[in-house]
């Protein structure tokens, strides 16, 4: 598995070489979502009030944001769960011109065909280590504070190698954790087979 | 007679605690699961979680970004005489979770749950949770637990009633399943401290899995044998699965599986899973009749455990 150390804005040949399992660390321009973004924009036809054109990573996250001494500060960051939002993943992909997001729980078909269209990855955290980010994430501005509230509102950050990330869709549509599902479901068959739960064994069904 | 003042700052300084303070167990079962990762990226994810922890405490800033649900459990003297009474109780916890909200300990993060209406303090119907115990004594416990959304929203959360004919094949089956499905891909934020509950309605043995989720120490063994074989069987084979930290793959899925249970009806066994994310946020203290307020390093809601 390759390590990657990659700055945003990115291109189609950044994330094209990127391969399920490798590890990349992002620096450069991002923002944040969560549903109440994605509801605002793509099912109440809301216009985003900014180009996503130079900032093309979408970090599904609802950071804990406070303001010293009249600037913003990070407090708390970690990505959030990616699969809650499917419904508008392929949209966002398509629509914000996306080529990576990041969050945990990767996401669904629709989304990683479209990604596999448009090359785009997604990529998961490998551990819940906000302290290790914080300092070397910059909050730049936030759009739709008003409108989502402090944890839902766009906010751009500058990040300065971020990481360690898996990517676990690739631009092919292969998705790493579909692969270890493979193995974890073989290891649970033994596991309950060693418990004398037999293969084929049934519940009494009661409903 | 303990004074508002007194159980108002413990309740503060108990969700500050939760919120920022790596518990001493489950910092033991980190040390353990690192010692014996092979994994070398599920090492460095364990370790640095940990040490991102660690920091939390000197800098005082939430261990995760999202907070969780606020939910107390009290665990009150027969004799325990609080001013203003146990009303006076709930509101004061009502106000320390909403100053903890506004100096940034927790994330505004609970909404009505059709509009999406942010109160921004964590403040709103039956929210913040309480539970009850009542045991001999004048003086009352207080625990603060918050539980992550990952934990409790991808299916860490479940129940099923199991036919007496299926027993505790049955009981390990649907552990085992339900437990897979809500890991994959790090959904529920493993290694989990998973909770079951075992008898009861099914709100009994929901309750019993979260409690046992967010309250056993982690490292302590049920006192029935019968029930220690069930933690331990399943503290095995779930750590068989390679799941590992976040789902990525590693040696520990599990960092804990505590069992609970209550007696059932002859109909049927129910039966309940609550998981825990690895962080498995807590904090306790005493306060005594005369006032006196102790850190607790563990909960303590099921006696010695």
């Amino acid at each position: 598995m390759a390590e990657y150390h990659l700055t945003a804005p990115l291109t189609d040949e950044d994330v094209k070489q990127l391969k399920i399992g490798d590890i990349v660390y992002i620096s450069g321009p991002a923002f944040t979502c969560r549903s109440r973004l994605q509801k605002y924009i793509f099912d109440e036809k809301n216009v985003l009030p900014f180009s996503t054109e130079n900032r093309n990573v979408l970090i599904h996250n609802g950071p804990i944001v406070v303001k010293e001494n009249g600037k913003w500060k990070l407090n708390s960051f970690m990505p959030t769960s990616s699969i809650r939002f499917e419904k508008w993943g392929a949209k966002s992909v398509d629509e914000w011109g996306l080529k990576m997001i990041v969050g945990k729980t990767t996401m669904g078909k629709e989304t990683a065909k479209m990604m596999k269209e448009k090359k785009c990855v997604h990529v998961s955290p490998r551990s819940v280590s906000p302290n290790l980010w914080i300092d070397s994430i910059k909050v730049e501005t936030v759009h739709l504070y008003d409108e989502l509230g402090r944890i839902e509102a766009a906010w751009f950050f500058d990040l300065n190698d971020i990481g360690p990330f898996i990517v676990d869709i690739d631009c092919e549509g292969n998705n790493f954790f579909d692969q270890l599902d493979e193995k974890i479901a073989e290891r649970k068959e033994k596991a309950m087979r060693d418990l004398g739960i037999e293969e084929g064994w049934e519940y009494t069904k009661l409903y | 007679m303990i004074k508002t003042e007194v159980y108002e700052e413990a309740l503060f300084q108990t969700i500050k605690r939760g919120a920022t303070e790596i518990s001493d167990d489950v910092k033991e079962a980190f040390e353990k699961a690192i010692e014996r990762e092979t994994s070398e990226d599920a090492k460095k994810g364990l370790k640095t979680t940990l040490e991102s922890m660690e920091m939390s405490a000197k800098r005082e800033n939430p261990l995760c970004v999202d907070t969780g649900w606020p939910i107390f459990y009290f665990k009150v003297g027969n004799k325990c005489e609080l001013e203003g009474g146990f009303v006076e109780l709930e509101n004061a916890a009502r106000r320390a979770v909403a100053k903890a909200t506004e100096l940034g300990y927790l994330r505004a993060t609970m909404k009505h749950p059709l509009t999406g209406y942010d109160p921004g303090n964590n403040i709103g119907m039956n929210i913040p949770d309480f539970t009850y115990k009542f045991v001999d004594g004048d003086g009352i416990e207080i625990s603060y637990a918050a539980k992550g959304g990952g934990s409790e929203c991808f299916g860490g959360t479940r129940h099923r009633i199991v036919a007496f004919a299926d027993g505790i094949k049955g009981i390990e089956k649907f552990v085992i399943e339900s437990f897979v499905a809500s890991a994959r891909a790090g959904a529920v934020c493993p290694p989990s401290v998973l909770g079951i509950g075992i008898g009861g309605t099914a709100n009994v043995a929901a309750n019993l899995a979260k409690e046992a989720a967010c309250l056993r120490t982690v490292g302590s063994k049920h006192p029935d044998p019968m029930f220690a074989k069930i933690e331990e069987d399943l503290y095995k084979a779930l750590n068989s699965l390679g799941i590992g930290i976040l789902g990525a793959g590693g040696d520990t899925s599990v960092l804990a599986v505590n069992v609970e249970y209550a007696y059932t009806h002859i109909a049927g066994i129910a039966c309940a899973t609550s998981t825990n994310c690895m962080i498995a946020r807590r904090a306790s203290s005493r306060i005594d009749a005369d006032g006196t307020v102790t850190r607790m390093k563990s909960p303590m809601w099921f006696g010695d455990r």
